[in-house]
């Protein structure tokens, strides 16, 4: 386990670095700089006096080689959109996004799998079909519309939940530390919600199939034969082992999380990583770019392994030694 | 010139680029306007005029503003966003006030601030402010004359790179006469000398700023932290998420009625009215006309007028956009020019992008500034004319409707940044009117980044561009005198007449007023004349407020400038009005 695990985090370095050089290309090869951002009171002769500052007027080689030099000390430079070393961005933006991710992830999995079940268990009814078509029509729905009507409803036709920010900025600060906490978990609302109606649809649609797979198998009917109730057979037999690939579909759910949370942390005021690296984009602020990028291939490759090494331990019979 | 950007788009970063989305059909807007514009016209009645009286009113209050983009720094002579400048305006103190005339001929209607006295020279080439006595930095140290010596030495330093530095070319320097005594030196007797000291420079603080290199200052940890005089004193600054100030109770000037001030950064504008429309926030600087439809009803929401010193219009490259160094082949004469002038209808297609809420220009000018005229002969509407004189200037009609001359197609190529939904839909109404004269236009639509690049380089034909000007009368030599060609200046189109230079030279130098105004007139019809643009629209904002908010004046250099005034009645108060001035629990 312990090499697999070694090998595993190897070929990680290797593609962390091709996304990452391929990341620090193409950003460059965009028109712009960290300087040609729209001031028009700002002269040329002044915004060429901050590229020399920073190294923009170097050669590309020169800033690649700089850049690689600079990340292997743990320095990833200056952000021009945050206005702070880049380390101090992502200390502030990663959590909010993993928090977000997290809850969202629990969430969507915990229902998607509670749906799966009342589809099985409910299977051919006019009950289970409506289940299906509402799971599916927020899985067709946009992202960003669906933040939008969440925050229209919510915080604006039905006023009981704040429509943005992480807390509250006026007050949270000056709030008792469980009301605070209680002011938190109250912005984490909508936003954990919209993820969580965007991902539990495919969730659920998966895991249904897994369990429709498994029910025809012989240790189910020897389950039904020893008297146990459908409902019985489903959540003790049939779950348990129609749960390993779902496994697998949560590592992988970190980047279709990571994408979705670009648009609802937009619309949510939710300064977390998807805003920082959207915004970094359209400002040409290079490092935190290919900070952003690095975290995201980070996250997306821990989250397959994390996966990889899940599945060995559920199930015996996949561990490769 | 004033660091504030373009306006008719929302800002999304802190490069403040305004993204208005002009998505309404026609006659809902006109619906809307209808219903709307009563309430903003007595919003403009009742806080729209200039008073000299601030609000009266119980201190205490919190005001959010919900902001669509962070402040880029804090430290005054590099900030180049809006954010940055209110703060620097807020926290900062100048040595004198601009009256809310903005009057920028000698002292007239300056009112104290730093110095609360000033005394010029027999010959006006210097001027000694005398300092508030008991003006003090928010670390109790006092404001004294070397503070004043320091800061005029640090925005003229080449290391700092501040885009201020230019406008103070003519202050030479500062001496020190006595700690609360400080001289400042000119290099030429002119009208506006005392304009530049006092507007152009915040009083920094020497004693926390002298001991690093001007070229760390912009990204030192110091400066993150900024240390003023002004009303408002500055808590903390989470970028990208939200930027506070509090009242300075111990201020010379009296404390700020409000106890805080918070930008709540949100990614773009959309979400900025979010927040508003939920209460999470107070103050949208500026609403689309959706959002002014939208918050018509919203029986808290109040729209405010905020006049600006910012203008669009559609300019035209003298330069080949493929060979700089040559004459445009299209632009380079005049009755092409004149006939793109001709061709478009300014008027519809300000009705056609803002109904009753746009506001035409009248030329290379806000309608704010002082020397403004708004009698100026530019060239009319007239189609027909406009073909005469595209065929005298050569350009034959030719296959597919598009004029041709000595073979070559009369096809020209729009920038226009993405960023502005404004000027997106200005581009394609300019497109189908230089179509109908026999002029094919491709739109090259940039995100701004890209926008900037070409508009820098004069890889254009036309462009779709803004400027922000100085409320004096040689603010438009910054953008359309011969000395402000790129790379160093801002006229990109590369416009150049002796003639409008000789004739701003005058303005400036002109100690009458209405001299001034005569002169600048006289430049501004040269331009007319000469066609380089045509001028499409001032950039009037309207914004949205809490009417719990009882506030004076606006400004057209920023919302903000009497904000230490603004009041909230008690019996209106809010929780977040009622937390004051103490430590955060936690």
């Amino acid at each position: 386990m312990g090499r697999r695990v070694a090998a595993r985090l190897g070929q990680a370095v290797v593609v962390v670095w091709i996304v990452a050089t391929l990341a620090f290309v193409l950003i460059h090869a965009a028109p712009g700089d960290p300087f040609s951002f729209d001031a028009p009171t700002v002269s040329e002769a002044v915004r060429a006096h901050w590229r020399a500052e920073f190294g923009y007027d170097r050669p590309l080689a020169t800033q690649y080689l700089l850049w690689l030099g600079n990340l292997a000390h743990g320095n990833l430079g200056y952000s021009h959109s945050m206005h702070e070393p880049v380390r101090d961005a992502l200390a502030a933006a990663l959590p909010r996004t993993l928090v977000l991710m997290a809850v969202a992830l629990v969430g969507a999995f915990v229902l998607g799998i509670l749906l799966a079940l009342f589809q099985v268990e409910h299977r051919g009814t006019r009950r289970a079909r409506w289940a299906g078509n509402v799971a599916l029509f927020f899985y067709s729905v946009p992202d960003f519309w669906l933040a939008l009507v969440m925050v229209l409803a919510f915080a604006y036709w039905l006023p009981i939940l704040p429509a943005g920010y992480p807390v509250s900025m006026a007050t949270h600060d000056y709030m008792a530390p469980l009301a605070a906490f209680v002011d938190s978990l109250r912005h984490l609302v909508l936003p954990a919600l919209t993820l969580v109606l965007l991902t539990t649809a495919g969730i659920a649609r998966f895991q249904r199939n897994e369990l429709l797979d498994v029910l025809p198998l012989d240790f189910v009917r020897t389950a039904r034969a020893k008297g146990l109730s459908e409902r019985q057979v489903v959540r003790r037999h049939v779950l348990r082992n129609a749960l390993i690939p779902t496994i697998t579909l949560f590592g992988l759910s970190m980047p279709t999380l990571l994408g979705g949370s670009v648009f609802v942390e937009k619309v949510f005021a939710w300064q977390g990583m998807g805003w920082v690296v959207v915004n970094a984009i359209g400002l040409r602020d290079y490092p935190m770019v290919l900070a952003g990028v690095l975290v995201g291939t980070v996250m997306v490759i821990l989250g397959n392994l994390a996966a990889d090494l899940a599945y060995g331990l559920a199930d015996p019979r996949l561990r490769v030694d | 010139m004033e660091a504030v950007t373009l306006l008719d788009a929302v800002p999304t970063a802190r490069n403040r680029c305004l993204t208005f989305r002009h998505d309404l059909p026609l006659m809902r807007l006109r619906r809307f306007f209808a219903c709307s514009l009563p309430l903003v016209l007595v919003a403009a009645c009742s806080r729209g005029e200039p008073t000299a009286a601030p609000v009266e009113g119980p201190d205490g209050g919190t005001l959010v503003v919900a902001e669509p983009g962070d402040a880029d720094n804090l430290l005054p002579p590099v900030t180049a966003s809006i954010l940055g400048h209110a703060v620097a305006d807020l926290v900062y103190d100048h040595l004198a006030e601009i009256g809310d005339g903005m009057q920028t001929t000698g002292d007239v209607g300056f009112k104290p601030q730093l110095a609360d006295s000033w005394t010029w020279a027999p010959d006006s080439m210097s001027v000694a402010f005398h300092l508030n006595p008991r003006a003090r930095w928010h670390d109790g140290v006092p404001v004294r004359a070397a503070d004043v010596r320091f800061s005029l030495a640090l925005y003229k330093n080449p290391k700092l790179g501040s885009a201020i530095a230019p406008l103070l070319s003519n202050v030479d320097s500062v001496t020190v006469k006595d700690s609360l005594t400080a001289v400042a030196w000119f290099h030429a007797k002119t009208p506006e000398s005392f304009f530049n000291i006092v507007y152009q420079l915040w009083v920094l603080p020497a004693h926390l700023l002298d001991t690093i290199p001007p070229e760390r200052l912009a990204t030192s940890e110091t400066v993150r932290h900024p240390v003023g005089s002004g009303r408002f004193r500055f808590e903390k600054w989470d970028p990208g998420s939200q930027l506070v100030l509090v009242a300075d109770t111990g201020n010379y000037r009296g404390r700020a009625k409000l106890d805080r001030v918070i930008w709540a950064i949100a990614p773009d504008n959309n979400a900025a009215f979010t927040q508003l429309l939920s209460g999470e926030a107070d103050l949208l600087e500026i609403a689309t006309p959706d959002q002014l439809k939208a918050a018509a009803s919203h029986p808290a929401l109040a729209p405010f007028v905020w006049p600006s010193l910012q203008y669009v219009f559609l300019g035209m490259n003298f330069r080949d956009a493929a060979h700089p160094a040559q004459p445009s082949p299209f632009f380079s004469d005049l009755r092409v020019r004149r006939a793109v002038s001709m061709a478009i209808d300014r008027h519809a297609m300000l009705r056609n992008v803002f109904d009753s809420l746009g506001a035409i220009s009248y030329g290379p000018f806000p309608r704010s500034l002082a020397t403004a005229d708004t009698t100026l002969r530019l060239p009319p509407y007239d189609p027909a004319h406009a073909q005469a004189l595209l065929d005298s200037a050569g350009w034959m009609a030719g296959p597919g409707g598009v004029r041709r001359r000595g073979g070559r197609p009369l096809q020209i190529r729009l920038i226009v940044p993405t960023s502005s939904a404004f000027r997106m839909s200005y581009a394609v109404l300019i497109q189908d009117a230089l179509r109908k004269v026999g002029i094919a236009c491709d739109i090259d639509a940039e995100q701004f980044p890209s926008f900037f690049a070409k508009q820098a380089a004069g890889n254009f034909d036309l462009v779709l561009a803004g400027y922000g000007t100085d409320p004096n009368a040689g603010g438009a030599q910054q953008e359309w005198g011969s000395d402000a060609m790129p790379p160093g200046g801002l006229n990109y189109l590369r416009y150049s007449d002796p003639r409008f230079d000789a004739m701003l030279d005058s303005a400036s130098a002109s100690f009458d007023a209405a001299a001034a105004r005569r002169y600048a007139s006289r430049a501004y019809q040269v331009i007319a004349d000469d066609a380089p643009g045509v001028w499409l629209y001032d950039a009037v904002a309207y914004g949205l407020i809490s009417r719990r908010f009882h506030l004076p004046a606006m400004r057209p250099d920023g919302w903000w400038q009497h904000l230490a005034d603004w009041t909230v009645p008690i019996d209106q108060r809010i929780d977040r009005d009622r937390i004051g001035l103490g430590s955060p629990t936690h």
